[in-house]
C-alpha cells in the first residue's frame, strides 16, 4: 500500500514564544483533494512552508509521499508542485523564461522545459511572451505561478490561496486542471478563503484554529444536516460580530 | 502629519530590528558608527585649522573651495553613486489628506541622509570660525550662523529639487543610460579640460571663490570671513530661494508622475528569439549543465533588464575610467607612475568593486520574496550561490572589456601583456571577493527594489567602507605586485598570482560551505529578511 501523501505528526512551530503551530497531527490521503481552511493567522502558510521545506519545524516529523523530511528534501522537492501565498516569480524575466528556468531546475532537459512552457502559456492564456512578469497582473502572476507547479507534472501539490485575485474564467480553468490531476491520482493540499469553492472541490477538509486541528474528516461527513461549511468552520473557529461594540460605526 | 509619519518609518525600523534582521542591524550600525566616525575626524581636523588664528589667511583663502566640495558632494555624490538617499515613499503617502508642503519639508530634510557627513564637515568649518578672532569669534555668529544655514538649506532644496528630477527621468528606460553617461562626462568634463590643457585658472574664474563670484559657495565663503557681508548674504539668500522654487516645482511634478507608464513607455523590448541577445544569455547553457546553466541563465537575463545593475554597470566602467584617467594623462608633472603602468588593472578592478552592491555582495537582494525558489527547488543552495557567482564573473568579464574597450578607443598606451594582464588578475580577485560576497549574502541580505536605479542612505556608506575593505580581500594580489617590483621579475610576479589564485581557490570553497551551512540554517531568517517590505520613508 502506498504511504499517504502527507503524514505529519505533532508538528510545533512558535514564534518569540507564540506558537504558530501547535502540535499538527495530520495525515492526507493520496489521490485525495484536501481543504486545509482556517482563519487568518491561523497556521495555515506555517504549515505549508514547513512542509515544503522552507522553514524548519521546532518539532515533530513530516513525511511526504513516503520521504522524510529534511532527510529527504531534494527528493521530495522533485515531486511538489508549489503555489505559495507569497509571490515566487523572477519579475525580470518574461512568463516563457520564468517556466522553462523551473522546467529545468526540476531537472527537465531544456528542449523538454521550453516545449512545455510553451504549451502551459498557451492553456493558462498568457502568450504576451514578450512581457516581464513584473508587469503581468495579479491573476497573471497566480496564472504563472500555477502553470510553473505543474511543469514538473508533480504528485503533489501544495497550493496557498491559488485563486485569489484570479478572474472567474482564469478561476474555473485552475479548478478543471486540478480536478484532472487528481483524476490521474495526483494529491491536493489547498488552502483558500473562499469556502464555496473548497465545498465544491475537496474530499476532505480539515480546519485549524490557533495552530491546532479542531476538525477534520471528509467533507461529505462534515456537510451533514442542513449546515453548510460556512456554518461549520464559523462554529468551530468561534467567530463573533466583534463590531457590535464599535457604536461610532 | 510629519509626525505620524516619521513615527511610522520608526516603528517599521523597529519591527525590522526587533525580528529578522537583527543581525544585519547592528552590521549596518556599526558600518555608520565607523563611516561616521571617520567624517568626525574629518570635521575635528577642520576645526582645528579653521579656529587657528596663525592660519587665516590660508583658511580665507581656500575657504570657498572647501565649500565648492561640500556642494559637490552634496549634489554629484548621490548622483554618482547611484545612491540618493532617504526619500518618502509617496505611492504609500500620496493616498492620506496629508498636505504637500508637509510632505515636501519631510523630503527636504530626508536629503541629509545623502550626505550627512557633509554636515559635520561643515559643522567643523563653521565652530572652528566662531573660535577664530580673526574671523570676528563669537560677536560674528549671526553672519556666521545666517550664512551657514542659508548655505546648507540652498543644498538641502536644491538636492530634493534635483533628487526628485533624476528619479523621475531615470524612470523611463531608453534615457536612464544616456543620463548616467552624460553626469559622467558632466562630472569628468573640468578635470579632462585641465589635462587636455586648459588652464585651470579660466574655469577657476568662473566657479571659484574670487571676488564678486555670484555662485553660493562663493557668497557663503565671502560672508563667513567677513567680505561684503550684507550684499553676499543677499546673493545666498537669493540662491536659497531659487533653490526653493526648484525644490517646490520638481517635488509637485513627482506627486503627479506615473512612474508605471513611464516603465511601460518601453515594453516590447525584449530580445527576439534567435536574435543577438538571445544568443548569448543561451551561450551558459550550452557549455554549462543544468541546474547550472539555468541559473546562470536566468541572473544573465534579469540583471541585464535590472535598471539598477544597468546604471551601475555603466557606471562602473565610465566613472571608472573618470577617476583615474587624468592621473595618467594630466599636466607634466602629475602624472602617477604607479597608476600609468597599472591604469587597465585599476580601473577593471575598481569597476568590479563597483559590480559588487548590485550583485556579490547581497546576490539574493534582487530576488526579493522570490528568492524562496532557491530554497523550495530540488537544488541544493550551492548551486545557486555558484550560479549567482558565474554570472556576476561573467559580467566582471565583460566590464573589463568595456574598460580595455574606452582605452584603446581614448588612446591611452597600454601594452598587450597588461591586457592579459588585467584579464588574469581580476577572476583571482573575484575569487576573494566572491568568497566574501557569498558570506555577506547570507549574513546580511536585504531586498533591493529593482526598478529604483539609486539607493538610499546606507548604500553610499556601505560601498565606502567596502572600499576599505578591498586592499585586504586583495592583499595576495597585492603579494604578486610586491613580487613583480622587489625581485624585479615578471615571472615572480606570475609566480606569486598563480598561488594567490590556487589560495583563492580553497578560500572560495571553504566560504562557499561555510555560506551553503549558514544558508540552511538561517533559511527562515533569510527569506523573512528578503521579503521586508519598508515604512513610508524609502531606506534601501
Amino acid at each position: 500500500m502506498d504511504a499517504p501523501a502527507i503524514a505529519v505528526s505533532d508538528l510545533r512551530k512558535s514564534y518569540g514564544g507564540k506558537p504558530a503551530v501547535d502540535g499538527l497531527t495530520l495525515t492526507v490521503p493520496r489521490g485525495c483533494f484536501y481543504g486545509f481552511l482556517g482563519p487568518n493567522g491561523a497556521g495555515k502558510s506555517t504549515t505549508i512552508r514547513m512542509l515544503t521545506g522552507l522553514i524548519p519545524p521546532d518539532s515533530g516529523s513530516i513525511e511526504i509521499l513516503g520521504l522524510r523530511l529534511p532527510e529527504q528534501e531534494i527528493d521530495i522537492k522533485r515531486r511538489i508542485g508549489l503555489v505559495p501565498d507569497e509571490s515566487l516569480l523572477f519579475d525580470r524575466l518574461t512568463g516563457a523564461e520564468f517556466l522553462e528556468f523551473v522546467g529545468r531546475m526540476y531537472g527537465l532537459p531544456r528542449g523538454v522545459a521550453a516545449e512545455r512552457a510553451r504549451e502551459l502559456l498557451e492553456l493558462f492564456e498568457l502568450e504576451e511572451n514578450r512581457k516581464l512578469i513584473g508587469e503581468y497582473s495579479k491573476g497573471m502572476r497566480k496564472r504563472t505561478a500555477m502553470a510553473a507547479a505543474l511543469i514538473h507534472n508533480p504528485d503533489l501539490f501544495l497550493m496557498d490561496e491559488p485563486f485569489e485575485g484570479v478572474d472567474a474564467v482564469g478561476a474555473r480553468l485552475m479548478k478543471d486542471i486540478l480536478l484532472d490531476q487528481v483524476r490521474r491520482g495526483a494529491t491536493i493540499f489547498l488552502t483558500s478563503h473562499v469556502l464555496e469553492v473548497v465545498e465544491r472541490l475537496c474530499d476532505r477538509v480539515a480546519i485549524i484554529h490557533e495552530g491546532r486541528i479542531v476538525v477534520e474528516g471528509a467533507m461529505a461527513d462534515l456537510r451533514a444536516g442542513a449546515e453548510t461549511l460556512e456554518d461549520v468552520f464559523v462554529r468551530v473557529v468561534g467567530a463573533e460580530r466583534a463590531y457590535a461594540r464599535l457604536d461610532w460605526l | 502629519m510629519i509626525r505620524a509619519i516619521l513615527r511610522a518609518q520608526w516603528l517599521s525600523l523597529r519591527v525590522f530590528h526587533r525580528s529578522a534582521g537583527r543581525r544585519g542591524a547592528i552590521f549596518s550600525l556599526v558600518l555608520a558608527l565607523a563611516w561616521y566616525a571617520f567624517w568626525g575626524a574629518v570635521a575635528v581636523a577642520i576645526y582645528g585649522v579653521t579656529s587657528e588664528p596663525e592660519l587665516a589667511p590660508m583658511v580665507a583663502h581656500w575657504l570657498g573651495r572647501g565649500l565648492l566640495l561640500i556642494f559637490l558632494y552634496w549634489q554629484l555624490a548621490p548622483l554618482l553613486t547611484a545612491s540618493f538617499g532617504a526619500s518618502l515613499d509617496l505611492r504609500k503617502l500620496l493616498i492620506y489628506p496629508v498636505p504637500r508642503g508637509s510632505l515636501f519639508t519631510v523630503e527636504v530634510l530626508l536629503r541629509i541622509t545623502a550626505a550627512g557627513e557633509m554636515l559635520l564637515v561643515l559643522a567643523g568649518g563653521v565652530l572652528g570660525l566662531f573660535r577664530n578672532p580673526v574671523f570676528g569669534g563669537w560677536a560674528a555668529a549671526p553672519r556666521l550662523v545666517g550664512a551657514s544655514l542659508l548655505f546648507l538649506a540652498s543644498n538641502l532644496l536644491l538636492a530634493a529639487g534635483l533628487r526628485n528630477l533624476i528619479e523621475r527621468v531615470l524612470e523611463h528606460r531608453r534615457v536612464r543610460e544616456v543620463l548616467v553617461l552624460g553626469m559622467v562626462i558632466l562630472v569628468a568634463l573640468p578635470r579632462l579640460l585641465i589635462s587636455m590643457g586648459v588652464r585651470p585658472e579660466g574655469m577657476e574664474r568662473l566657479l571659484g571663490p574670487a571676488e564678486g563670484a555670484w555662485w553660493p559657495w562663493a557668497a557663503a565663503s565671502a560672508v563667513l570671513a567677513g567680505r561684503d557681508a550684507g550684499a553676499n548674504l543677499a546673493v545666498l539668500a537669493g540662491w536659497t530661494a531659487a533653490a526653493w522654487l526648484f525644490g517646490r516645482w520638481q517635488f509637485a511634478r513627482s506627486l503627479r508622475f506615473d512612474a508605471q507608464a513611464a516603465r511601460a513607455s518601453a515594453a516590447g523590448t525584449r530580445p527576439r528569439a534567435g536574435g543577438l541577445a538571445e544568443r548569448l544569455y543561451r551561450l551558459p547553457s550550452v557549455l554549462l549543465p543544468d541546474p547550472l546553466g539555468a541559473i546562470v541563465e536566468k541572473e544573465l537575463r534579469s540583471l541585464s533588464r535590472t535598471p539598477r545593475f544597468r546604471t551601475v554597470f555603466i557606471m562602473g566602467f565610465t566613472f571608472g575610467l573618470v577617476v583615474w584617467l587624468p592621473l595618467i594623462v594630466g599636466r607634466s608633472g602629475g602624472r602617477n607612475p604607479v597608476v600609468a603602468e597599472h591604469f587597465l588593472v585599476v580601473v577593471s578592478l575598481y569597476a568590479f568593486a563597483m559590480l559588487g552592491q548590485v550583485s556579490y555582495w547581497n546576490a539574493l537582494g534582487f530576488d526579493r520574496s522570490a528568492a524562496q525558489v532557491w530554497f523550495a527547488m530540488p537544488v541544493p543552495i550551492s548551486r545557486a550561490l555558484a550560479g549567482k557567482n558565474l554570472a556576476a564573473a561573467l559580467f566582471i568579464l565583460v566590464e573589463v572589456a568595456a574598460v580595455t574597450a574606452a582605452c584603446l578607443a581614448l588612446r591611452v598606451p597600454i601594452p598587450p601583456l597588461r591586457i592579459l594582464e588585467a584579464f588574469l588578475v581580476t577572476p583571482v580577485a573575484a575569487l576573494y571577493l566572491l568568497s566574501v560576497g557569498n558570506l555577506s549574502s547570507v549574513h546580511f541580505p536585504k531586498p533591493i527594489e529593482p526598478e529604483r536605479a539609486s539607493q538610499g542612505g546606507g548604500a553610499n556608506r556601505m560601498q565606502g567602507l567596502l572600499f576599505l575593505v578591498y586592499p585586504l580581500a586583495l592583499l595576495p594580489i597585492a603579494l604578486a605586485y610586491l613580487a613583480r617590483y622587489g625581485l624585479d621579475s615578471e615571472w615572480a610576479f606570475y609566480l606569486v598570482l598563480a598561488f594567490a589564485a590556487a589560495l583563492g581557490a580553497a578560500v572560495y570553497w571553504v566560504a562557499m560551505e561555510s555560506a551553503c551551512n549558514t544558508a540552511q540554517a538561517r533559511r527562515e531568517m533569510i527569506l523573512a529578511e528578503l521579503s521586508r517590505t519598508a515604512g513610508p520613508v524609502m531606506t534601501q
